[in-house]
């Protein structure tokens, strides 16, 4: 049944391997990665960059995406919590919907945790770029669906921080509901006498 | 529905303990000795067999 | 304060706690109680005739305890709104006939003893929590004596005594005898960075400085004053900080590195005798203070489970909640469209308080400004061919957004895609595999497994961690570098809810020694309930396991919030050993049992399907 779901063009991915300077070429041997990710089915594309994530690192991944005419793109780095975003970005530039990038966490997930099995480390990283790959074969592009947003907010806590909060987005032209859970708001620092460094009154 | 008794067994250390279980309101479970969370509940009447 | 009354654009709802909330970013349903406060705040003038004639005194809270206020009172003479409010607990009785004078004497009528808590439904793009903090309660550190001693105060009541506004009128004394303290010593880091299990191990960050400052004002209001600070280290590195120190120290403020033993008070004076070792001339040292100051440290707010439970929001180990970033997304929480601010995410000043509510406005005002935003494609989605009406997905939607199908009508589930969350439960209990996980199907995630057990799979532990909290643990571990070994291969899910059994079946059959699965604690699931299909869903696979003569141990379960990377390095490598302790054999047998165990579970899916497309089948 998958093999009739996968998109039918051909399969045409790039890899990134990135070295984060020497976070993750000091413990990882990012060449060792990269020739293994070539050994790869569909692969057509390996680059191997100091930080991919930078201008010079997108725009090979960009300059890749033309001249391979990459369908997939799969870039070995740090957490996606960080970067996802960005890479996404980057091929979306490319023309490529980003929903057929995947990213590979070698450095939260290997090269910062393994700092002394330099050899296990780079075993684990080809292991993860292998599943990176297996993975982008079967991606599909997606529609990311816009929703309105509420032209209001709710700020809970009518403390320093919520009142300013409040009044800043007010300010700024939008309605505000803070809501305290006192019956007057001033927080904490109502109850101050004076609140340093410029020692004056709190209220 | 109310909650039942059951024997959960930890599957860390083996600690097998008492505790209640419902099914509409399912609580998150560690084991009292070793803090694990790979905490069975085991099917009625299997208790402490080895 | 005042600003904010009046602002046209702000609705204060004070005396108000949020509900419940519901819906995604952009697009936020949210109920507020407004409790009853049997004064109509609009009418009401502050005129103190009511509390005037009210019979009832109880401690001031604002005061903190050092003066009385009545059953109706306003909180503080500068309070937003400017309004009484009647504290039903203490009135002598909801029953005017028992004393009703404040309603008498108020000329506006505007106090109502049958005022009810009125919910209120409000629609919002964005939420931001400010909620604060506590402080610490030093009475557990029972050797400086606090409630045993009347001289020994906390910082916030030294607030209240040094006031123009306080109890006493400004004019500084101390409780046992209304005398003003001439020498007076302050405690540093009570119930911060502690080691022994009491108060805290992180430190307050205010309370240095808030120290430095209360030297300062009884330099200036009463020059005569000798205070002695008694501290571990002074943190003064603001913007002007290490100036006001330095200030300080000139006006004569001693500063005395060691934290004192132990204090006793002089029965016949009232004045408190200080043992400390100063660190500085190893001597040990008597004081005798007329006055001690415990430099309270910051807690957590007490009731902060209700905030994380109405925003999904989680917290780090000390008890504040967590940011989405530390360094990048500050005043961002995991979920789209909640920012945090304050004291809720750590203790702070008010300079940074401020500045973290003017970050959190101006990140809330980019989605607001848009008016519109993206919401990421990874939602379920139904096909209709392979559904057999069950309706289990329904069941499971945290979210309510599966409309449930009609078996009679033949009509499929409905996804409502703005409301679904993505969190794959519904893909997960599926019986027949009709809905699909976009960005996260099971071919995506089936392939993953293949690739990473094609290559010497008995060495390997398959790992399945949620995105929000145990893959975040996972780069906490790593951004602390706690170094574990490399047996684990880790696989990425939204929740840990959609760990399918076949995937865990999979891997066994592929090779694997062992499988784990991890998530979020309960409490800070981000698909709120989701994790308790995973809990159910594991006992489910265990007794399996059990049958099918595997030991349900090769299967494990942790909880894993982004804050614990000490446990994430931890499991891994506790489960390093296990994994060793697989035999071949075992997993050769697990391979055969769970080869057959695929194939019987796929037959079983296709059965469950409706009959009529015959052509499915092969």
């Amino acid at each position: 049944m998958a093999d009739v779901l996968k998109t039918p063009e051909e399969l045409r991915i790039g890899v990134f391997v990135c070295e984060c300077g020497l976070n993750i070429a000091g413990t990882i041997d990012c060449t060792a990665v990269s020739e293994y990710a070539k050994t790869l089915d569909d692969v057509v594309c390996v680059v191997q960059n100091k930080y991919t994530c930078a201008d010079p690192g997108q725009n090979e991944i960009k300059k890749a995406i033309a001249e391979y005419d990459l369908n997939r793109v799969v870039v070995a780095s740090c957490t996606p919590k960080i970067h996802e975003p960005t890479f996404r970005e980057c091929v979306a530039d490319a023309g490529m919907n980003p929903y057929l990038f995947e990213m590979v966490n070698i450095r939260e997930h290997v090269s910062w945790v393994h700092q002394n099995e330099k050899e296990l480390a780079t075993e684990k990283a080809k292991d993860l770029v292998r599943s990176g790959v297996a993975r982008a074969r079967f991606l599909e592009p997606q529609i990311e669906a816009e929703v309105p947003v509420t032209k209001a907010a709710l700020v809970i806590g009518g403390g320093v921080t919520g009142i300013q909060a409040a009044l800043d987005l007010a300010d700024g032209g939008h309605q505000v509901y803070l809501v305290e859970k006192e019956a007057s708001i001033g927080g904490i620092m109502a109850a101050l006498d004076k609140t340093y460094p410029t020692m004056d009154c709190s209220i | 529905m109310a909650a039942k008794e059951f024997t959960f067994r930890c599957l860390k250390c083996g600690h097998e303990y008492q505790g209640m279980y419902d099914a509409k309101n399912v609580t998150e479970r560690s084991c009292p000795k070793c803090r694990s969370n790979s905490i069975r509940r085991l099917p009625a009447g299997k208790a402490a067999k080895k | 304060m005042m600003d904010v009354g009046r602002h046209p654009r702000v609705e204060l709802m004070t005396f108000s706690e949020v509900e419940t909330v519901s819906g995604f970013v952009g697009n936020f349903h949210v109920t507020v109680r407004k409790k009853a406060r049997y004064v109509d705040p609009t009418e009401c003038t502050s005129c103190e005739e009511c509390s005037k004639v009210c019979p009832v005194a109880v401690p001031d809270e604002y005061q903190q305890g050092f003066s009385s206020r009545k059953a109706i009172y306003i909180p503080f003479p500068q309070a937003v709104p400017s309004a009484f409010i009647l504290d039903m607990d203490n009135c002598l009785g909801n029953n005017p006939i028992a004393c009703g004078k404040c309603s008498d004497v108020c000329e506006k009528k505007c106090i109502d003893y049958d005022d009810q808590d009125e919910l209120v439904n409000i629609e919002v793009g964005v939420i931001i929590a400010a909620t604060g903090m506590d402080v610490y309660d030093p009475t557990e550190y029972d050797e400086y004596g606090y409630t045993r001693f009347d001289n020994v105060i906390t910082s916030m009541e030294f607030e209240r005594l040094i006031c123009a506004g306080g109890p006493t009128g400004g004019n500084f004394m101390r409780p046992s005898d209304q005398e003003r303290p001439k020498r007076i010593g302050f405690i540093q880091c009570v119930g911060s960075r502690s080691r022994d299990g009491r108060g805290n191990p992180y430190c307050s960050n205010i309370c240095c400085m808030n120290t430095v400052k209360d030297t300062l004002l009884l330099c200036d209001h009463y020059p005569d004053t000798e205070s002695s600070v008694f501290y571990m280290d002074i943190r003064a590195f603001g913007k002007g900080f290490e100036d006001m120190y330095m200030r300080s120290k000139e006006e004569g403020v001693k500063y005395i590195r060691g934290i004192p033993g132990e204090v006793v008070e002089d029965p016949k004076t009232g004045n408190l005798i200080l043992t400390v070792e100063n660190t500085t001339t190893g001597k040990l040292e008597q004081h005798e203070l007329e006055m001690l100051v415990l430099s309270q440290g910051v807690i957590p707010r007490k009731d902060n489970d209700t905030i994380k439970k109405l925003l999904t929001l989680s917290s780090t180990s000390d008890g504040f909640i967590m940011e989405s970033h530390p360094k990048l997304k500050p005043v961002d929480a995991p979920t789209k469209g909640i920012f945090i601010a304050g004291c809720v995410e750590s203790p702070k000043d008010v300079k940074e308080s401020v500045t973290q509510a003017s970050a959190a406005a101006a990140r809330a005002s980019i989605l607001l400004n848009a008016g519109k935003t993206k919401v990421e494609a990874i939602t379920s989605q139904v096909n209709a061919e392979l559904c057999n009406f069950c309706g289990i997905c329904a069941t499971v939607c945290p979210y309510n957004a599966i409309l449930a199908p009609d078996r009679k009508a033949k009509k499929p589930p409905t996804i409502i895609q703005a409301a679904c969350a993505g969190c794959g439960a519904c893909a997960a209990e599926c019986a027949t595999d009709a809905i699909t996980m976009r960005h996260f199907t099971d071919d995506q995630i089936l392939a993953q497994i293949d690739a990473i057990l094609s290559h010497k799979p008995h060495e390997h532990l398959i790992t399945f961690a949620c995105n929000w909290c145990s893959y975040a643990g996972g780069d906490n571990a790593g951004t602390s570098r706690l170094q574990y070994p490399t047996t684990s291969r880790l696989i990425r899910t939204m929740c840990s809810g959609r760990v399918d059994e076949k995937f865990v079946i999979r891997a066994f059959k592929m090779g694997a020694p062992m499988v784990l699965v991890s998530g979020c604690h309960f409490a800070d699931c981000h698909y709120i309930s989701a994790v308790h299909w995973t809990q159910k869903r594991m006992d489910r696979i265990w007794t399996k396991m059990e049958k099918l003569g595997i030991r349900p141990e090769r299967l494990q379960l942790e909880w894993i919030s982004a804050a614990e990377g000490q446990k994430f390095a931890k499991v891994m490598r506790d489960l390093e050993e296990t994994v060793k302790q697989v035999t071949m054999e075992e997993i050769e047998h697990s391979m055969k049992v769970m080869a057959e165990e695929e194939i019987r579970m796929a037959e079983k899916k296709a059965k469950a399907r409706p009959k009529p497309v015959a052509e499915v089948a092969v």
